[in-house]
């Protein structure tokens, strides 16, 4: 594979040349992480079992180690970092702390793959039922065991209207 | 509905529902893990560093070509264990980085199990890594080497079961160490037999009833999501390593000595790191020092990281226990006997810890009042992954067989298990019941519904096929590391400087592993300073760790950070008052005893109404801030723990054998709740983990070949949130330690006593004793078929 492929990185658009700035084997992951520095997205399993490096592909969730990069021409990536300090979805996560169902983070590896992949749900389904957001978020491994804070941060977030906030 | 806890001392910060202080930063992905640091973007020139793992169980290199591996392009450096800065390695064990304490290798804990070397050339299990590391301009092309590298195998016989491992002429795994694979007898773990009280024989003989049981624990790993990984600069006699280690100046110890290099020349910074769960404690850290000598020899940075595959590099130590316990008819308990095969892997690491110094310990607090009790234990060389800690170390294994003993127990006496707990067990510094183990069994079993879901003892049917049934069951546990384990750690070093302008520089160092402790030192450290009125918002906390920098870092371990900082904090907040009162005095033109300090005010004692702001009168002359530095040992006052119970129940199909857990209760009594919103999530967290240990996870081998055949997270299950059931945290304040909080840690005992509570609930269920975790449906099902059997 030869040429220039265009990406929308965080609504900016990127021109790359093939075998220069980009590798045709090169996964989405690592050219956002190492070519970008965009570290938010975390390499954890870097075989689709984790959700760490989830990012957003034309809006829909996406696990970026499990893309090639140069897919992605002509398409549009947003990751964490597009995000702004006050999107819905990043403050819930950050403030939860309803008496009994801890924080929605610990160490905090898991948490921008979650944030991205509450966002994509949200945005499919603005107010989903419980099981509706254990199952839309099953993909995603949190070891230090967050889950019953993240449902809380989700469930307020949509109480908040998560759709407002990317950039 | 969970119950908000109420604090039994009402205070300003402590004890409150809060966010945590770091929640943004990581919420938006701008806290910096090692991954993150080691980065192209800000190391151009960072080589990749790759290391070979054997393909067998049991194996030597006999010889080895790397020519065709060093002709690659984009290969910088081959090092292999023929190099002579290689073999000047001395042999170590990965028990030694073990940071309670920051130890010498002289005084690491085992050093009569000095197994490991470092690029060795000969494997001990599928995976171990030697012989040959490779630094490339790409990963792939680190990778591509190896496969180069030109290998003659001498292939050993091996072995995986500790049982057959045992007997005369197995395969010897480590014989300079353990000449029957056995782990000898050594001053820390004690002898075979490492705790015999009473005479057990003859309380057996005379007990009216006796029961046993059995148990089997298994190899479940810590999964922390951020792979092992270090960055590694070594440039004009000065070595600086970036590394996602729990511990800063304990690995500064590490690499210094076994390096060569002096104290002042390495430096070890350590940024956030994603999960811990006990996996620093052990297993490939000679990594750090690889990666090093790659540096030294390219004199570029060199970057080594796990792959997910890499990282099932060690497992919770897995023990086979039987159990006995006699009693009087009337339920008081007159001897327990426990004896453990562990199955210690391919190196002993910590295993003796594991097997014999934790259900020492818990022995102590728990067992106090059993008049003979008698405990053995075997580690067992084989040729699997190593195995020791991991969360809860030791207390999780004992904690199953006890929960079982205690259930089946009081099945034979007809009696509510929950009696016969509280009449027997506590600790020698009061009698029983002990008020706080009385206290987390009434909270779990009001919450549960004990009274109205568990069925009376005695005459229980098992299950038929087909069947649906729900029952409940319980297990407890001492409280982990109160002041009591404290004697035996290092000093505990923070500093607090105050600005001319009232805000403050907190300097409490401990690696941030996702555990709330950063939140609960900046939480203790703005009540410590009432005095000055300052808010945690007017503190600056850094959660990077710097050897060159700061104080010595209390290490992430034992589930005591917490509380050993915020009682050193105390110590130096009432020193930084008498600096500060001493400043004032100077700048006032009066004495120190003349004045009063009181949430930012000063005021001359004689006239306290004309009260002025201590910033105001900081803020003249020079404008040096005021500090101080405490190093003082943690308390080891010893005034008993506080116990933990958990609460399950369970839905079995007697159809499929599937276990369905519906409810888990989590009740710890903490002292004082230092951070009542990260403990939750410490509670919450625990049992996550541990329903994935009690439900699903274990690694699963090849018999035939040793190949370990589930090093993925698809295979290896770990519980999503689909999988998780209703979790309900309750924290207690009934028990008191020494100190301004007497609190004590809970983050590892939240996950010790859940498989046990699942096993006397599925007995509750459907009628049969289930013995090895994971209860994995097969399992079940084999139990109600046997059970079903005239």
């Amino acid at each position: 594979m030869k040429g220039t492929i265009r990406i929308q990185v965080n609504g900016v658009w990127r021109e790359l040349v093939v075998g220069r700035d980009v590798e045709p084997h090169e996964t989405l992951s690592h050219l956002l992480r190492e070519r970008f520095g965009l570290t938010g997205l975390k390499l954890s399993c870097e075989e689709g079992a984790c959700g760490a490096c989830t990012v957003a592909i034309d809006g829909k969730a996406a696990l970026s180690c499990m893309t090639l990069a140069v897919e992605l021409d002509g398409r549009s990536v947003a990751t964490i970092e597009g995000l702004s300090e006050d999107d819905p979805v990043i403050r819930a996560f950050a403030e939860q702390c309803e008496p009994g169902y801890g924080t929605a983070l610990q160490c905090g590896y898991c948490t921008p793959g979650f944030v991205m992949a509450s966002k994509a749900l949200l945005a499919e389904n603005p107010s989903p039922s419980e099981s509706e957001i254990k199952e839309g978020l099953s993909g995603n491994i949190c070891r230090c065991g967050c889950y019953s804070g993240i449902v809380r941060a989700v469930q307020y977030a949509s109480r908040k209207g998560a759709k407002g906030g990317s950039r | 509905m969970s119950k908000p806890f109420t604090p039994r001392v009402a205070r300003r910060f402590i004890g409150k529902y809060q966010p945590r202080l770091d929640a943004l930063e990581k919420a938006r992905g701008r806290a910096v893990y090692a991954d993150d640091f080691a980065n192209k973007t800000r190391f151009p020139d960072m080589l990749y560093a790759k290391v070979l793992h054997s393909p067998y169980p049991h194996a030597r290199i006999k010889r080895l070509d790397v020519s065709a591996a060093k002709a690659l392009p984009g290969v910088a450096a081959v090092l292999t264990y023929q190099d002579p800065e290689v073999a000047a390695l001395k042999p170590t064990s990965a028990g030694w980085t073990d940071g309670v304490d920051t130890v010498s290798y002289e005084r690491m804990m085992w050093k009569r199990f000095r197994d490991r070397r470092v690029l060795g050339d000969t494997a001990h299990w599928v995976g171990d890594d030697l012989g040959v590391v490779v630094a490339a301009e790409t990963e792939e092309a680190a990778e591509e080497a190896l496969r180069l590298a030109d290998i003659e195998w001498e292939v050993r016989d091996f072995v995986l079961d500790p049982v057959k491992a045992m007997q005369p002429g197995a395969p010897l795994v480590h014989p300079e160490v353990a000449p029957d694979n056995v782990l000898p007898p050594d001053p820390v773990g004690g002898g075979n037999v490492f705790l015999d009280k009473g005479d057990v024989g003859a309380a057996f003989s005379s007990a009216e009833v006796v029961v046993e049981a059995d148990a089997a624990y298994h190899n479940a790993t810590q999964c922390s999501l951020d792979n092992w990984c270090c960055l590694v600069v070594w440039k004009d006699g000065k070595l600086t390593c970036w590394s996602n280690s729990y511990e800063a100046d304990q690995s500064r110890m590490h690499i210094s000595q076994m390096l060569g290099l002096p104290l002042h020349q390495v430096r070890v910074i350590s940024p956030f790191v994603g999960g811990q769960f006990g996996r620093g404690d052990t297993g490939e850290q000679p990594f750090f020092l690889f990666t090093a000598l790659l540096a030294k020899r390219t004199g570029r940075p060199v970057k080594f990281k796990h792959t997910r595959r890499e990282s099932f590099h060690d497992s919770r130590q897995p023990a086979i226990y039987h159990a006995k316990a006699g009693a009087r008819k009337d339920g008081t308990i007159t001897a327990l006997q426990f004896k453990s095969v562990g199955n210690a892997g391919a190196y002993s690491d910590h295993s003796m810890f594991a097997l014999k110094f934790a259900p020492a310990e818990v022995a102590e607090v728990a067992f106090a009042h059993i008049p003979n009790l008698r405990m053995e234990s075997y580690g067992v060389y084989t040729n699997m992954l190593p195995a020791c800690m991991m969360r809860g170390v030791g207390n999780s294994q004992l904690n199953l067989i006890l929960g079982i003993l205690v259930d089946v127990l009081a099945e034979k006496l007809r009696l509510d298990p929950l009696d016969l707990v509280v009449g027997n067990f506590g600790h020698q510094w009061a009698a029983p019941p002990d008020k706080s183990l009385k206290a987390v069994l009434a909270e779990g079993a009001l919450r549960i519904g004990w009274s109205e879901k568990r069925r009376r003892p005695g005459g229980r049917p098992a299950a038929k096929a087909g069947e649906l049934r729900r029952g409940v069951g319980f297990s407890f546990h001492p409280g982990w590391h109160a002041e009591w384990q404290e004697a035996r750690r290092g000093q505990i070093q923070v500093g607090i400087k105050l600005n001319p302008d009232g805000t403050v520089m907190l300097e409490a160092p401990t690696v941030e592993i996702g555990t709330g402790s950063n939140t609960c030192n900046v939480l203790g450290c703005a009540e410590a300073l009432a005095f000055l009125g300052v808010t945690p918002d007017r503190i600056q906390f850094s959660n990077v760790v710097d050897t060159e920098t700061c104080l010595k870092d209390t290490v992430q371990t034992d589930s005591a950070v917490s509380f050993l900082q915020s009682e050193a904090l105390t110590v130096a907040a009432g020193e930084l008052k008498a600096k500060v009162l001493a400043v004032a005095a100077r700048k006032l033109e009066t004495r120190p005893e003349e004045l009063e300090l009181s949430d930012g005010w000063l005021s001359v004692k004689a006239a306290p109404a004309e009260r002025r702001r201590l910033t105001d009168v900081l803020w003249n002359g020079d404008l040096v801030p005021i500090g101080v530095t405490v190093s003082r040992p943690p308390s080891s006052e010893r005034t008993g723990v506080p116990f933990q119970a958990n609460f399950a129940e369970v839905e079995v199909d007697a159809a499929t054998g599937k276990v369905r857990i519906v409810k888990l209760v989590i009740v710890n009594d903490c002292g004082t709740v230092m951070y009542p919103t990260g403990a939750e999530a410490q509670q919450i967290g625990g049992q996550c983990m541990s329903v994935g240990e009690t439900l699903t996870e274990e690694i699963i081998y090849d018999p035939a070949t040793g190949i370990p055949l589930n090093f993925n997270w698809i295979d290896y299950q770990i519980p999503t949130m689909a999988d998780i059931p209703d979790i309900e945290p309750a924290l207690l304040e009934v028990w008191r330690g020494a100190g301004e909080y007497g609190a004590c840690g809970i983050g590892e005992g939240v996950l010790t006593c859940t498989p046990a509570a699942v096993a006397n609930a599925v007995y509750d269920a459907v009628g049969v004793r289930l013995s090895g975790i994971p209860f994995k449906p097969e399992k079940v099902l084999a139990a109600l078929a046997s059970e079903a059997r005239p």
